[in-house]
Order: C-alpha cells, then structure tokens, then sequence
C-alpha cells in the first residue's frame, strides 16, 4: 500500500450530460433503499395507526416525500457517474427515516419543520457532493478553517446574536429561528486537523526527547495542542455545553492519536480533560448539577429537580424490557424535551432492547464503514479526513446514549441524524457527503467499482 | 519512522467497537435487569396510569377525617382532595406532573407497597399481585387546623402547630392555597398548572416549612440561650440609649430600638419590651463565634429532618458571623437571617421541651387495608440543644413577654393558660411592609402546643400576628 504524500489524484468527475458515457448503476445503493423505504412507510403506519386507529395521510405522505428526495440522490449520484461508497447513504438516510418516525411519534408539531430539514440536509448533501471540485483543495485553506471554526464557536457568546436556550449558550440567532454553529464547527475541525496533522505528524510523532516512555514534542508544535484544550475549557465554562467540549476535544484527542500513533497522547489529553472536569466541577455550578443528577438521580432532592428529565428517561428504558412497548404504546411522551435529548430513550422504549441494539450496530456498522475508507484513502490527510468524520459520528453516538443510559453524565450532544434538529442533520448529511467523496478517490485510484 | 496511520485507524475502531459494547450492556441492564424494579417505582408515570383502575390509598386526619381519597369516575379512579388548606402538605398524585406532598413522600405506602411491608411489595414486583391500598394517617388536627385557617383569614403567610413532645404537625397552613383537584383533572389541568407556575404567589410553595423569611424578634430566643449558657448573667442591667452603635466604625450604622428607649434593661424587659439594642448588645458580648455555633444548633442553616421537603435557611450570606454590625444586627433577628416558620415553631419546641428538639413529622402511621397498622411515624427526638435549665429560665422570660407589663405579646394570652411566647417584626426589603411574627407555647408548665404564625407584608407586624398564635393555641388546647 503506498501512501506517499502530495500523490497526484485523478481529475474530478465529468460534468452533468459530458462525454455522453452511460450512467453507472449504484445498485447496492439501491437495494438498501428498498428496506430504508420500507422501514419509513412502516414506522409511520404503525406511529399514526397507534394514535388514531386510523391510516391517516400523513402516514403516507411523509414517507412518499422521503422516499422520493432519498431516491433523488440515489439518481443524482449515478447521474453524476459517481463511484464511492453505496452503504453510507442507505444507512444515514435509514437513521433519517427513524428520526422522521420519532418525530412524529413525539412532537408531530415538529414534524413538518423536520421534513423541511431533510429536504435541505439533501440539498447539503448534493452541494457537497459537487464542491469542491478537488477534495485537497480543502487542505490548502487549513488556517481558514481553523480561523472559521474558532469564530463560529465564540459566536453565541456575543450580545446580540448569541442566544442561551436551555441553560447552554450555544445558539446564534438566524431570522426567526436558531442555529447551532457548533455542529458545523466538528466538521471544520477535522478539517483543519486532517490538514495539520498530515504537515507535522512527523514532528509530533519522531520526538528526539522522552522522559521514560512519554515523547516530548517540540513545544512550537505543542502550542496549537494547549490552545484547543485551552478552547474547550473555555466553550464549556462560557457557554456551559459539557457535551460540546467532550466532542470537540475526542476529535482532538483522536485525531492526534491516529497521526501520530502515540497512545500517550490520548491518555494525557484524557487525563486533562479529567483535571479540567475536575476543577470545573469544583467552581460551576452548572457541571455540579449535572454530576450530581447523574450520580443520584433518583435522590428526593433531585428527582423531581435536575434529575427528573434522566429518570423519567430510565423509566423508559426499563418500560422497553427485551421487545419494547411498540411504536406508538409506550409513554415516552412523559420525559421533558423528548424529542432533542432523549429520542434514543423512546426509541428503546417503543422497540425494546432489541430495537436498541439494532440502531447501536447499525451506528457501528456506520463507523465500520467509515474506517474502512479511511483505511483505502491515497493520501493522509484524506486518511485523516475519513477516519475523524467517521469518529465524530460515533463518539456523538456513545455520548448522547451513554447520558441516556446513565452510564456518563448527560449532555445536550444529539443522536446523530435521528433527533430532532435541523443543524445537526444537515451538517450529518455534508459529512456523509464527504466520506463518500473520500471513497470516491479511493476508487478511481484503483479503477475499483 | 511513524507509526503508519492504518494501525491507528484500527486501533481507535475497536476502541470504539469496545465502547459500543458496553454501552449496549449498560442499555441492557436499564432495559432488561432493572426493569421490573423502574416498573414498580411509585413515581413511575406508568405505574399511576396502570394503575388507574384501582384506588390509591386515603390520606386521613389523626381521627380519621379523609383528606385525599380515590374516586370511582367515568375513565377509572380519579384523585378527590378535601381540604384546600392542606394543598401543599397532602400535595398531588398526577399522571401529568408526578407526586407531590404526602402522595410523593409515601407513594409506596399509598399503592399498598410500604417499606415496612417487604413481602407485599414482593408479591407486586415478582406475582404481579397488586395489594388493595392502605391508608397514611397525619397529624394533623381538623380542628385546629380549621383555626389556623380562620386566623390567617386569607392574608399571605403562614401558620404552624407542632406537639413539641413528640415534634408532630398538628396544623399547617400556607396562604395562597390552591385547588389540587384542579390539576388532578384531565380537562383543567394544564392550564391549572400554568397558573401556579406563572404567578408571582407561588401557591405551590409550603410557606410553612419551604417559606424562608427575616425572623425578627422572635429569634432573640437564640441570642439569649447563646448568652444563657456562656455565662451571662441575665439580671444585670445594660444602658439602652437610642440610636445605639458601638463605635464610631460604624460610621452611619445604628440599631434603632422600636419604643425609641432610653434606660436600663435586663433580659425580662429585653424580651417583654423587645428591645433590640438589649440584645444587641449581648450578642457584641458573647461574639458572633458563639451566636452562630448557638444558631447552627437550633438548626438554622439545616433542613429540618421534615417528611416533606423543608428549606434550610441561612445564618448569612457567607455563613459566618464575621462583622460587628452583622452580629449586632442578628442578635435580634435581622441581619441576613433567613428561617422557615417551621424552623422557628421548631426552637421554641426545643424550650417548650426542656431543651430536646423533636424531629417533624406529618404523617403519624400508615394503616393497610384493614386498618391494621403497618408502621408508626414517630422519629423520636433530635438531641438535647440547650440545658433544661436554660429551657426553664427562657420559658419564664417568654410567659413574661406575653403577659408582663407593658408586653408586646400580650395579644397572644389566653384566658385560664399561661402563655409563653415573643412577636417579631421582620424589616424586609425598603418600601416594604415588614413581616409580623408570632412565635409561642402553651401551657407554659406542660407545653402540648407550640404554634408559629408569619403574616406577609403586615404593617402592624407582631401586633397582627399574635392573637392569631392564640386563637391556634385555643383550639389546640379546648378553651
């Protein structure tokens, strides 16, 4: 496998209608949408069947939207004579169609501004698929994106736009509504990580000084490393999101720990991360609170306070047993916010276990699949680029359920591409989009299908 | 060389295949393993729901008077509350907004499943059989808790009547009140709720234990076992001239006395007369190193070991008494003192019962089905706080400060008992009216009730408040 740097990639896809070659078929692809067709119309059948007896049109109408926009993509991309990955997008577009369903199971108000979202995160999809036209290209503006990403963190914490909702000051006002910048920053992070760490993995890694067994970097190239522990110190105690700073510094963490191959790395980070929470928990009120509900829940104090949205959640769960409640027959309903930070709870509660387990291993079959393009990609920073991608979404994943299941303490972070919110799925679907770009070069590289 | 990336890769994949695993266990354990146990949780919104179709245990006055009961409706039983008063004590047991008073805190005895009874939850949790539901049984007195209704008259504020031999609540009321059928009922309860909510009354608060207030005067008590059991001699006369400072490091800071006094007090004229630069200036003497070890163990600053939940209230901000002028204004009960009426009822429990603080209690028992009872609620006392002696000394000071010449108190006497008890008037925010405080026992040679009464916003302040402490002491007692 020869994984020089700087290898000249093959020129982008031909435009729309160029050259007059036949289409590719994406069959794969399209066989996996079948189920994810089948999984919608059924989910929504069942949801609306349960409340009113009834088939009521909006059990046929949402899925028929969503089938139609996920089929569009599939025709797009064989328009596009496109050659990556056909599994990512049946299973992204399978949890899609899961969080449409819970949607309308938990807050069917919601569920039209839901649908406007998917239609936009295709329309983010598509756009990502076409620009930019040379995947290293975003190598080049690493600072750019770093500059970016920082800006859009901090942005909640200005008068004027910033907004605090639910405790977190981590919303920017847009128009009417809010937006999160936080989840278009992940992205922009391993962006600008994949790019750095591809031009100083050598230098961080071939250390001339150890003390025992740790290597000691040159501290020039230290710097940016405290100044991200720095930033994730300060994003948790300005804008209290305790599960941002987790996400923003495990994609630090792992993506240093994959350029480097230096496992101390990771334990130093996690062992700052510890001390930081430590003090934290010592000085803020808020990461007290949030502690000690996941400490003691069910306390008198708390279970009717802070704790009650976590054991109303457990009640849930433990409502689930091995096959679960059946959509529409549990009463998930009774947990505040449902809908946001605790869809994976109702989830468990309404298919059980069972149903549980099967939404983790599609999530792992997700990160599989990611890693494994990361594995195939030419270059490092597409390696790089890959296997942080893939990460965020399963890092994302264990976060938010192990809050759910009590087995961390609980964080506003969401259910990737099934909780409700519209930032998060659309900056989902420009992460599917990329991964499959990846996959992409891959392919042409080797001539592969 | 580097460690090429693809081992990385690999590495950090089955770290996370790692993690997935046992998160998948830790689901399995809330879904599979602890799930009967959630199941069964009285608080489980579930379990109400399920539990519809069988009525949940009444809650009764010590004679047996119903206060909660359940009721055959047309959708199944539906919760029937008969004593606004009480709203706040027996509290709610609602599918939408959980438990709360009594229904919360012997949720498991009102579904038939008290702790004093494992094998009945046994059989719940494991058979599925679901015994008939017993009864909880209060302390509380209709009677005189109908009094502290009619004495309160609908003003804001509270009243409390404890047994200070065995620390159990015989009257409770907290004013506003609300409808608890109201959030109870399917149709109003929404908007019931947001009304509570929304207010600027809180309605939902139990002012009685919850309520934190300045205690004025009535906190003298403290100061003077403080004094008491140091050593102070409580005969010699202190020079009382208004406005009173103790330095001229005070700059522009004075204790005011209320009666504007210029003469010699001991601390019968000091409580008789309240007398605030008396105490004052017994609080600078024995220093706030004392006052506050003497408050800490009245329990100010500590949840009273109530059944229900109780504030804890605060000594000051800081917690410390570390200022002269913070001393000189706690001693007689300003200052950043905060306490609950319980708090308060409590200490003068604590004199009336020779120095032995009880420990509160609403409920009395639980009963099951039959009547039988399951287990009594009796927690027994907390410890001896101050000397029997000391006890004694205050008991005859406070007779004093109701019936003496000239007392403040004197609208708390009542015909045929000797009454010991202080009124407080508590400066609350400038432009305020100050809170009227009344805080007593009787008889004073056997004390059986122990009653606090706070009047919000009352200009009169302790002048409204004590001949509502007697019309409570009144019915307590027959007369």
């Amino acid at each position: 496998m020869n994984k020089s740097q700087g290898a000249a990639l093959p020129a982008s896809p031909p435009r729309w209608g160029l050259g007059g070659i036949a289409p590719r078929s994406r069959f794969t692809e399209l066989s996996l949408l079948v189920w994810v067709g089948a999984l919608a119309v059924l989910g929504f059948v069942a949801v609306v069947g349960a409340e009113t007896s009834s088939f009521g049109s909006a059990s046929i109408v949402v899925p028929a939207i969503f089938i139609v926009l996920v089929l569009s993509l599939h025709v797009f991309l064989i328009a596009r004579r496109f050659r990556g990955d056909q599994v990512l997008m049946p299973i992204a577009a399978g949890f899609t169609a899961i969080g449409l369903v819970l949607v309308q199971r938990l807050a069917s108000d919601l569920l039209l501004q839901q649908l406007s979202w998917t239609i936009i995160a295709g329309g983010a999809f598509a756009a990502t698929i076409l620009i930019p036209r040379d995947l290293t290209a975003l190598a080049r503006f690493k600072w750019t994106w770093a500059f970016l990403g920082v800006l859009l963190l901090v942005a909640p914490l200005f008068p004027i736009i910033g907004r605090e909702i639910n405790g977190a000051r981590i919303w920017v006002k847009v128009g009417p509504g809010s937006i999160e910048p936080w989840e278009a920053v992940k992205l922009l992070l391993v962006i600008f990580f994949a790019a750095y760490l591809e031009e100083y993995r050598e230098v961080l890694s071939r250390s001339q000084r150890r003390i025992g067994p740790f290597p000691i970097p040159p501290i020039p190239y230290l710097v940016p490393i405290v100044a991200m522990w720095g930033i994730a110190m300060l994003v948790m105690i300005f804008e209290k999101d305790i599960g941002a700073t987790a996400l923003f510094f495990g994609i630090f963490l792992a993506m240093l720990f994959l350029a480097t191959g230096e496992g101390f790395y990771a334990v130093l980070g996690l062992a700052l991360l510890l001390v930081g929470g430590f003090v934290a928990y010592q000085l803020f009120g808020h990461v007290q609170v949030r502690v000690d509900t996941w400490l003691r829940p069910f306390d008198e104090d708390l279970r009717f306070g802070s704790g009650y949205q976590l054991v109303q959640g457990l009640y849930a769960l433990a409502n689930g047993g091995l096959f679960g409640a059946g959509l529409g027959n549990g009463m998930p309903d009774r947990i505040p916010v449902v809908w946001s930070d605790f869809v994976f709870d109702a989830f468990a509660e309404e298919t059980g276990f069972a149903g549980a387990l099967a939404l983790l291993t599609l999530y792992l079959l997700f990160l599989y699949r990611g890693m494994v393009i990361a594995l195939r990609a030419p270059t490092t920073f597409l390696q790089l680029l890959a296997a942080g991608l893939s990460f965020i979404i399963a890092l994302q994943t264990l976060v938010i359920v192990g809050g759910n299941a009590r087995l961390i303490p609980l964080t506003g972070i969401t259910l990737p591409f099934v909780a409700y919110g519209g930032s998060s799925l659309v900056t989902n679907w420009m992460l599917v989009a990329l991964l499959l770009r990846v996959s992409e070069v891959s392919n042409r590289m080797r001539g592969g299908p | 060389m580097t460690t090429p990336i693809a081992a990385s890769i690999r590495s950090l994949t089955l770290a996370l295949a790692i993690a997935f695993l046992v998160t998948s266990v830790g689901v399995s354990y809330w879904t599979i393993l602890a799930s009967d146990q959630l199941a069964n949780d009285p608080f489980n919104p579930r379990l109400i729901a399920a539990s519809n179709d069988r009525p949940r245990g009444a809650i009764l006055d010590r004679n047996g008077a119903p206060l909660a009961t359940s009721e055959k409706g047309a959708t199944g039983f539906v919760r029937s509350y008969k004593d606004q008063s009480l709203a706040q004590v027996v509290g709610y047991a609602s599918l939408q907004f959980g438990l709360s008073g009594v229904e919360a805190a012997y949720a498991e005895s009102l579904i038939g499943q008290d702790p004093a009874d494992p094998i009945s939850i046994w059989r719940a949790r494991y058979l599925g059989e679901r015994q008939a539901a017993g009864s909880v049984v209060l302390g509380i007195d209709e009677k005189i808790q109908k009094a502290a209704v009619e004495a309160l008259g609908g003003r804001r504020g509270a009243i409390v009547a404890l047994d200070p031999r065995s620390g159990a609540m015989l009257a409770s009321v907290s004013v506003p009140s609300f409808d608890p059928n109201e959030v109870v009922d399917p149709q109003r309860q929404q908007a019931a709720m947001d009304k509570l909510n929304n207010g600027p009354e809180h309605p939902l608060l139990n002012r009685a234990a919850q309520g934190q207030y300045p205690p004025g005067s009535t906190f003298k008590v403290v100061t003077a076992s403080a004094a008491l059991e140091s050593g102070f001699d409580p005969t010699k006369k202190l020079r009382v001239d208004d406005p009173y400072q103790a330095d001229r490091s005070w700059g522009d800071y004075f204790v005011r006395s209320a009666s504007h006094a210029h003469g010699l007090f001991d601390m019968s004229d000091g409580f008789r007369l309240s007398e605030n630069i008396y105490f004052a200036q017994v609080g600078l003497q024995i220093g706030g190193g004392k006052l506050a070890e003497y408050a800490k163990r009245f329990g100010i600053g500590t949840a009273p070991k109530l059944d229900l939940p109780a504030a804890k209230g605060q000594l000051s901000g800081s917690g410390l008494l570390d200022r002269p002028t913070l001393v000189a204004d706690t001693s007689y009960g300003q200052g950043e003192l905060l306490v609950s009426p319980l708090q308060m009822a409590l200490i003068y429990a604590t004199i009336a019962n020779g120095g032995v603080m009880p420990t509160p209690h609403y409920a009395t028992g639980v009963r099951d089905a039959e009547g039988h009872v399951v287990r009594q609620v009796a927690p027994g006392a907390q410890g001896q706080v101050i000397s029997a002696n000391t006890a004694k000394t205050l008991t005859t000071m406070l007779v004093g400060a109701v019936a003496g010449p000239g007392a403040f108190a004197f609208g708390a006497k009542v015909p045929g008992v000797d009454v010991a008890g202080k009124t407080g008037t508590a400066e609350t925010r400038p432009g305020e009216a100050p809170h009227g405080w009344f805080v007593g026992f009787a008889p004073a040679e056997a004390p059986s009730v122990v009653v606090a009464v706070i009047v919000e916003n009352a200009p009169e302040g302790g002048v409204t408040a004590a001949p509502l402490g007697a019309q409570v002491m009144r019915a307590a007692l027959g007369k």
